[in-house]
């Protein structure tokens, strides 16, 4: 008879390696230029995200049974190096098995809605792999117990994300808005890189149980007080901002909004937005320690949900106004977790996936839904009363409204200050190389003489 | 262990040679680009079996004229590397552009780089590395571009080299040759301001040509063997921080190049740095990063190289300024830039993924900033492959009246590079192991100094 802690390994394997399974299976068929039809590929989606599933709601049918609040699940050293080691491990606890079987649940629907919504359209297949990295990058961040798993999932989160933002590649503004979050996602990962580096160093190794201690979340253990933990919180904070969008770096998720309709459900309703909030809670001794990085947190929460809550009543399409009124909550549930209130937050988070998917997955018949509403009540439903805002002088209200409508001046200001002066520095040293090595005697400069600039 | 016995590395010195002698004799550029490939393909089992016999068997003398050749940990893995990008350029060259002298070159860069990773003398390497230097000049002037530019910064780099080598060989040599020799190695790796031949040899000589020059960084074995027995730590310390310094520099100069040549240039300026740095740090950790991402830099550059050369093969020099929509013509080349690319800054599960966690984590002793800065030339590469990515890759499709999908040939090297990039993530323990003793091995060196 198979004993529970067996089983419980071999579920935690089979949620990850059915989603590993469905992306080999993706590059099995790059590999041997074969192009799977939109039924296989729909049939090994299904099959794929059911298997993980099943694994996932077993394994959490099994804990509860055998009364474990949390099971680690170490695959052993993958790198061992005298001063750095690289560890695969897993832990099915009550925050991974909740977050990892909302991902499923999501993924499940999202896919089932995708294989008819992109029915017929180019790039259908790339959608695809796109999804299924994703589904695995977010499999694996959520059952991580170590920062170094963490962090592949994450990048493959971003990547995913990145490139289905570029979805329609033929128009232009696709990939810009790609790229500007691409930059956003790259800065954030480095915060993400310089903590692990400094976990390693403070707690010895990449485990979170090394960190936060070993005990089940959210009760986990605590951290010292120490100015190098505020410092890898600090970092912490600053990744999670990035994944979330909080300020200032929410101006990314409005343009996110360019991918197709399942992915903006899944991505920026759902599942990687809250991605950031995950993290935090996942390290939630490391904020309890230091009552600065707490406050940090609810303030960085309360702004953005502010800041959301204002740029989202002016937007004129309904994904805009969906993204902001999402991350509205996204602060709301940071400010919560500075508070402490990890239950809160958890459950605040897996209501809200559940909702903004739904509102998300609707919003392409968003009129159609109206006219039956109009219909059923023989009327229109009646407008909107005017809010709390027509107190207001109309000099305060005229600047309200410019400012949500420039959505903080967050973008123009990120430009401002960072874009334009990296800009003009390496277009300068370029400029500089360029006259050097032409003057020199090297043709090619000339041959690569700027044409007339077309907006980049 | 046994293995067979074959003098597997005079055999994959040999084959280029006679690879040359095949295409010297043959007509036809076509016929000489199989002979090539061929021979260098030959020569890359070969290789294999010299890195694998120098792993599991036992040292054995070689005859004459080849008994100063030997691979040791440091090189060996490399032998096989080099000997793959020397095939991949190979399998890259248009057969309808292919010349007899391209072949050649690409041979005797195939020879040259085996005896340069190979070679037990001193002199012998300066020599290699100097002939290596000089044949882009000798690319340049086939496809009538002036060298001149290029080798106005090369010549002084090899001259620095030469000289303080041939003063280092003197009973009493004096303590700043030391400083000329470390001077000409790191410069010959491309250090800011004196960094400008990489971007001349990649706008002047073939793509093939420039990459075959820069790719298997030759340096580092210079670096390895030559500097750093015999450097004086603050000299090692401030030509490292140099070379980071390049290396965050480089990365903000490819994220904002106009051109893809230019782009992929400063690209590889920015990882020779990267490998030049985790060098001269000179602990064990920075040298098995160093090492590591040896291996992963040249792999994963070799693969971001292959596919824009077969868009330039199709659609002539590449603009970074706009969208070209190549996708829906070439998307396995979409799909073999990004992986190849991702590979470069270290993604997860990728090639270059435990190098550059190696490296950024075995310099934390230096202090929090120094990894900070190596996490922002990481960062800044990862935006200008995505960028390059988008250029290239997202817009409108061009029309055109032939249909330019890959070759098989091409194929095979994409599969190649696919593979490579993927599963030389997952063999990592192993390669990190061996690099860390190959690692200890060098600086036990340095610390019975044999100047």
């Amino acid at each position: 008879m198979i004993d529970s802690a067996t089983l419980l390994t071999l579920l935690g394997l089979a949620i990850i390696a059915a989603p590993a399974g469905l992306l080999a299976s993706f590059f099995l068929a790059f590999m041997l230029d074969r192009r799977p039809s939109e039924e296989s590929v729909g049939r090994i989606l299904k099959a794929a995200i059911a298997v993980s599933l099943l694994a996932a709601i077993t394994a959490a049918g099994v804990m509860i049974g055998t009364g474990r609040d949390h099971y680690p699940i170490v695959l052993g050293d993958w790198v061992v190096a005298p001063n750095f080691h690289l560890r695969f491990q897993f832990i099915l606890d009550l925050l991974s098995l909740s977050y990892v079987i909302l991902a499923l649940v999501l993924c499940n629907i999202i896919g089932a809605f995708s294989t008819r919504y992109l029915h017929r359209e180019r790039g259908y297949n790339r959608f695809f792999v796109l999804f299924a990295i994703f589904l695995l990058g977010m499999v694996v961040a959520a059952l991580s117990d170590t920062v170094e798993t963490l962090f592949a999932g994450w990048e493959m989160v971003g990547l995913s994300s990145v490139l289905l933002i570029a979805f329609f590649q033929e128009r232009p503004a696709p990939p810009r808005n790609g790229l500007r979050v691409w930059i956003v996602y790259r800065v954030c990962d480095a915060a993400l890189m310089l903590a692990a580096v400094l976990m390693h160093e403070l707690s010895g190794g990449g485990d979170f149980d090394h960190l936060v201690g070993a005990g089940a979340w959210p009760h986990v253990g605590e951290v010292p007080m120490a100015p190098h933990f505020v410092l890898l919180g600090a970092l912490f904070v600053i990744a999670a901002a990035g994944k979330s969008a909080l300020i200032p770096f929410s101006g990314w998720l409005p343009r996110a909004m360019e991918g197709p309709t399942p992915s903006s459900a899944v991505f920026y309703g759902a599942l990687s937005v809250h991605l950031g909030a995950f993290l935090l809670l996942r390290i939630n001794p490391l904020l309890a320690s230091s009552v600065w990085l707490s406050a940090v947190v609810v303030a960085l929460g309360l702004v953005t949900a502010v800041f959301a809550f204002l740029a989202g009543r002016v937007q004129t399409d309904i994904k805009s106004a969906l993204a902001f009124a999402s991350l509205a909550q996204v602060g709301i549930i940071f400010a919560e977790i500075g508070l402490g209130l990890d239950y809160l937050a958890l459950v605040h988070l897996l209501g809200h996936a559940c909702l903004r998917t739904l509102q998300f997955v609707r919003a392409p018949s968003l009129l159609h839904d109206h006219h039956q509403l109009e219909n059923a009540i023989g009327a229109r439903p009646e407008d909107e009363k005017p809010g709390w805002e027509h107190k207001l002088s109309p000099r305060w209200q005229a600047r309200l409204y410019r400012f949500s409508l420039e959505r903080g001046y967050l973008d123009s200001l990120l430009e401002k200050l960072a874009v334009r002066p990296f800009l003009w520095l390496f277009h300068g040293l370029d400029a500089l190389d360029r006259g050097i090595a032409a003057r020199l005697g090297d043709r090619s400069i000339s041959a690569w003489a700027p044409k007339p600039r077309r907006p980049e | 262990m046994t293995f067979i016995l074959l003098p597997w590395l005079e055999l994959a010195l040999i084959f280029p040679l006679a690879g040359a002698l095949a295409v010297l004799a043959v007509r036809s550029p076509v016929h000489a680009l199989r002979w090539c490939l061929g021979a260098l393909t030959i020569s890359l089992l070969f290789a294999t079996g010299a890195a694998v016999d120098h792993f599991i068997a036992a040292e054995h003398t070689r005859a004459p004229p080849f008994q100063d050749f030997a691979l040791d940990h440091a090189t060996a893995p490399m032998a096989p590397v080099l000997l793959l990008l020397h095939v991949l350029a190979a399998l890259g060259s248009s057969k309808s552009r292919v010349t007899k002298s391209a072949c050649l070159r690409v041979l005797a860069s195939a020879f040259i780089g085996l005896a340069a990773l190979s070679t037990t003398e001193g002199g012998v390497l300066i020599l290699l590395l100097s002939v290596a230097a000089l044949m882009p000049a000798w690319d340049m002037t086939s496809r009538a571009r002036p060298p001149q530019a290029y080798l106005a910064y090369i010549v002084p780099i090899l001259a620095m080299m030469v000289v303080g080598w041939s003063l280092l060989q003197q009973p009493d040599a004096p303590t700043w040759a030391v400083g000329l020799l470390l001077a000409g190695v790191v410069l010959y790796g491309g250090v800011f301001p004196l960094h400008g031949w990489m971007p001349t040899l990649f706008g002047n000589a073939g793509f093939g040509g420039a990459l075959l020059a820069v790719l298997p960084l030759l340096q580092i074995v210079a670096a390895l063997r030559l500097v750093l027995p015999i450097a004086p730590d603050e000299l090692l310390t401030a030509a490292a921080f140099a070379s980071l310094f390049t290396a965050v520099y480089a990365g903000g100069m490819a994220a904002t190049q106009r051109q893809a040549r230019r782009f992929f240039a400063y690209l590889c300026l920015s990882q020779t740095s990267l490998v030049m740095f985790a060098v001269l740090l000179h602990t064990p950790a920075g040298v098995a990063a160093a090492l590591c991402l040896w291996i992963s830099a040249a792999l994963s550059l070799s693969g971001l190289a292959f596919s824009l050369r077969a868009l330039e093969a199709r659609f002539g020099p590449l603009s970074l300024r706009e969208h070209h929509g190549f996708y829906e013509q070439v998307p396995s080349k979409a799909v073999c830039f990004l992986v190849a690319g991702l590979g470069v800054v270290g993604f997860p599960g990728l090639i270059g993924f435990v190098p550059m966690e190696l490296l950024i984590s075995g310099s934390f002793e230096q202090g929090l900033w120094v990894s900070a800065a190596l996490a922002v030339a990481a960062m800044l590469n990862g935006v200008a492959i995505m960028r390059a990515y988008f250029s290239l890759f997202t817009g409108k499709r061009p029309t055109t009246s032939v249909p330019l999908r890959v070759t098989a040939t091409e194929r095979t090297g994409l599969v190649v590079i696919v593979v490579l990039m993927l599963v030389g993530g997952w063999f990592s323990p192993h390669v990190v192991a061996s690099r860390h003793a190959a690692a200890e091995a060098i600086l036990a060196g340095r610390a019975q100094p044999t100047p």
